[in-house]
């Protein structure tokens, strides 16, 4: 077919084709793993392949780790990191296959790539291959953004670097709308800034009163708290950018390959290639001395968070029958030295007993 | 213009999914048929408790060729039973089956109540009392140490601070000149917070070290080792040992918060033993008083212990008769590789045979080169740290 017409017609019947053959096979897996709440014990019908996928994923989790086999920590762990890793290889292959039509056709360029792919789909890949956890952030952004509600009826003169942050946003908007990622994290800068000068300024001021020692240990944990969702976006941002000019290096290595006639012949070879070539371009990213420090940075805004939280409990918990922290450490400590001093008096301690 | 591949791509995802399917149903039933993923099973008894700490002597089932006892040292971090991880690949029932008397050194998990517990009670306490009981149960004046990663570390160490009780020095795989930036562990701790991370945890957690080890190479660690599972699970022999190795990679014991904070701060970032000026106690630490023979073994292909950061001990001991070995291999191929099993374990056991008398070397040539009584030693500089490529999913 020298025609990109009739590839195209040829590619579209074929995926219909496919798709009813694995709506099919889906159905008769879904049979294999009844659900019980489900009408008949069967699960309801499904839409398009990504669908009939998390219908499969869901179906087999629930088969095999819900109840029955399944029950033992082992399979339980092992079965979850695998299937884990799978969906990231699904999410891999739906943010590929438009990527490899494009590439077909030749309408591919590499600087429309980025149209092309589903920025989200990206994220949630390497989301898994790194553990992020969105639900993090999102809490730490709750919390700031109660306390601007909390703050902003008195907070009016504040108002001029916001307004200054919203001019400078209008103008990245444009690169927004391109998903160029360094947009994004000029327009979270400039809110940052805005928020460090204004509502982050509140974070120091002297505390009065009889419960200052709470008040300024509770305001420093806020800011403890911007500063590290502040250098955790900075973060995921050499994350993703990295991300991109490794998908940059596949993308450019597949079309080098597809012009010899050497393309992959399964999607697995291009997972080998992703792999492969990510792991390279993050492992030059890591090896930076500007990464190492940016890395020691994070974990260091990670620990005063962490740190902050736990005298702040024990500020809460002082008042209860509680051994607090600090004071089961001056234990430890004593038990410690006794030990030792123990250890010292007595020798060489003997053998075990036979 | 390969017209059919987007279509025979999907075909072949869907066939994939198929195939994904069955491995997993089928794989899911191999998996409820193992009750426990056996590790370390050489027979062994408990011979010393102190604390947390465990020192096992090894049952020799042969005859003892070798007189001097080897106490094996492993690493604080991750389990000592890498060196028995399953039995056909094995070092310590290889060198059992070489006539070596093996003890071994169980650290146990230390818990908040260890948080104060620092190098100094490592090396001149725990170490220092087990080396003196296996010196008392073989009445010999002085043992074989052999250290692993950390472990050689604390066996260098220990073996210049009481250089009268180490009759012959192993190190393998372990970290000595820490000013390299080779590996990423060493280029990431220069940055690291030492203090807030131990006045934080007090006991560093395992997962928390864990997280910096699957972040050397995220997507093999994290994603194709999972994927490549499904190659084997439907085997059983082969899916235990997939199972075992996984089991050691997540076994990892929390750090010590006092020992780890001295480490870091003296070793990783101010490459004090190197220099001459670490202090363990109130003893301060001179490689040159290292002079019993030494074994000094790196992996080639290490991303977590670069050979140039092993490779300089031999340069700064005292010893005349050391020895450098260089293994074809990563950090974890030192211990469960066929190479391990067929040259490593022989080639240890063949130069403890030969130092095993009062001193002298049994069938050497006097004015031999102590590298060359290895077959296998080399002082060939090995190629650079490649990063990425040809790294194994199993590798650490």
């Amino acid at each position: 077919m020298e025609n990109t017409r009739q590839f195209f017609d040829g590619w579209l019947q074929s995926q219909g084709r496919i798709l009813e053959g694995i709506m099919d096979m889906t159905r008769k897996y879904q049979e294999s793993f009844r659900f019980p709440g489900a009408a008949g014990g069967v699960m309801p019908p499904l839409g398009g392949f990504p669908d009939g996928y998390a219908s499969w994923l869901s179906a087999i989790q629930k088969a095999l780790l819900g109840t029955g086999a399944g029950d033992s920590d082992l399979v339980r762990e092992t079965l979850s990191k695998t299937l884990s890793s799978s969906n990231a290889y699904q999410m891999l292959y739906e943010m590929w296959n438009p990527l490899f039509k494009a590439i077909q056709e030749k309408t591919f360029s590499p600087d429309s790539y980025m149209d092309m792919i589903d920025p989200k789909k990206y994220k949630e890949a390497l989301d898994r291959v790194f553990g992020f956890d969105p639900e993090i952030v999102s809490q730490g952004a709750m919390q700031a953004s109660k306390l601007f509600e909390a703050l902003t009826g008195s907070a009016q003169e504040f108002m001029k670097p916001w307004v200054e942050a919203s001019m400078k946003n209008v103008k990245t908007i444009p690169l927004l709308m391109e998903g160029k990622p360094n947009a994004y994290m000029q327009a979270y800068n400039n809110l940052f800034n805005a928020f460090d000068s204004t509502f982050g300024r509140v974070f120091h001021v002297p505390p009065v009163g009889k419960d200052r020692e709470k008040v300024k240990m509770l305001l420093g944990s806020f800011d403890d708290l911007s500063v590290y969702l502040a250098k955790y976006t900075e973060y995921q941002h050499t994350m993703y950018v990295t991300g991109l000019a490794a998908l940059e290096k596949v993308i450019a290595s597949v079309t080098e390959k597809c012009n010899k006639g050497e393309d992959p012949k399964c999607f697995d070879e291009f997972f080998d290639l992703w792999v492969d070539v990510s792991e390279d371009t993050y492992y030059h990213l890591f090896q930076s001395a500007a990464f190492s420090k940016l890395q020691g940075e994070l974990l260091e805004a990670a620990l005063n968070v962490r740190g902050h939280n736990f005298k702040l409990m024990e500020l809460y918990l002082y008042d209860y029958p509680i051994a607090l922290r600090s004071e089961m450490d001056d234990l430890y400590k004593t038990v410690y030295d006794l030990k030792k001093r123990l250890k010292s008096l007595e020798g060489q301690p003997g053998e075990v007993a036979a | 213009m390969n017209t059919t591949y987007t279509a025979n791509a999907f075909s072949n995802f869907v066939k994939e999914l198929g195939d994904v399917s069955t491995k997993l149903v089928k794989g899911a039933e191999v998996l409820t048929k193992f009750d426990d993923i056996d590790v370390g099973t050489a027979p062994k008894e408990l011979v010393y408790e102190e604390d947390k700490l465990q020192l096992y002597h090894y049952t020799q089932e042969g005859p003892v060729t070798c007189t001097t006892p080897v106490l094996i040292v492993y690493a604080l971090v991750n389990r000592q039973y890498m060196l028995d991880l399953q039995p056909d690949k094995s070092v310590v029932r290889n060198l059992l089956q070489h006539g070596h008397d093996l003890y071994i050194i169980d650290w146990g998990y230390p818990t908040k109540a260890d948080m104060y517990t620092s190098l100094d009670d490592y090396i001149n306490g725990y170490l220092h009392n087990c080396v003196n009981l296996v010196r008392k149960r073989s009445g010999k004046d002085k043992i074989n140490l052999m250290g692993i990663c950390q472990g050689g570390t604390f066996c260098a160490i220990y073996s210049a601070l009481y250089p009268e009780k180490v009759k012959n020095l192993m190190t393998l795989v372990a970290p000595f000149d820490f000013s390299t930036n080779d590996g990423l562990l060493f280029n990431w701790s220069k940055n690291m917070n030492v203090d807030a991370m131990v006045d934080t945890y007090r006991i560093v957690p395992g997962d928390f070290l864990n997280a910096g080890y699957l972040m050397l190479m995220p997507f093999t660690l994290n994603l194709r080792k999972y994927v490549d599972m499904l190659d084997v699970i439907e085997d059983k022999h082969k899916l235990l040992n997939f199972l075992r190795m996984e089991k050691w990679i997540f076994d990892s014991p929390g750090q010590a918060g006092e020992c780890l904070r001295q480490f870091l701060k003296d070793l990783y970032q101010e490459n004090k033993l190197v220099k001459g000026e670490l202090k363990v106690g109130d003893k301060t630490v001179n490689l040159k008083n290292i002079t019993m023979p030494l074994l000094n073994i790196y992996a080639i292909a290490d991303h977590l212990v670069p050979p140039s950061a092993t490779k300089p001990l031999n340069d700064l001991v005292g010893s005349t008769d050391k020895a450098l070995y260089e293994f074809k291999g990563g950090h974890i191929g030192v211990f469960v590789g066929t190479k391990s099993q067929k040259e490593l374990a022989p080639a240890i056991s063949k130069w403890l045979h030969e130092r095993d008398g009062n001193g002298a070397l049994s069938g050497r040539v006097e004015d031999k080169k102590p590298e060359e009584s290895l077959e296998n030693a080399t002082r060939e500089t090995p190629r650079p740290q490649s990063g990425g490529a040809g790294r194994k999913s199993k590798r650490r």
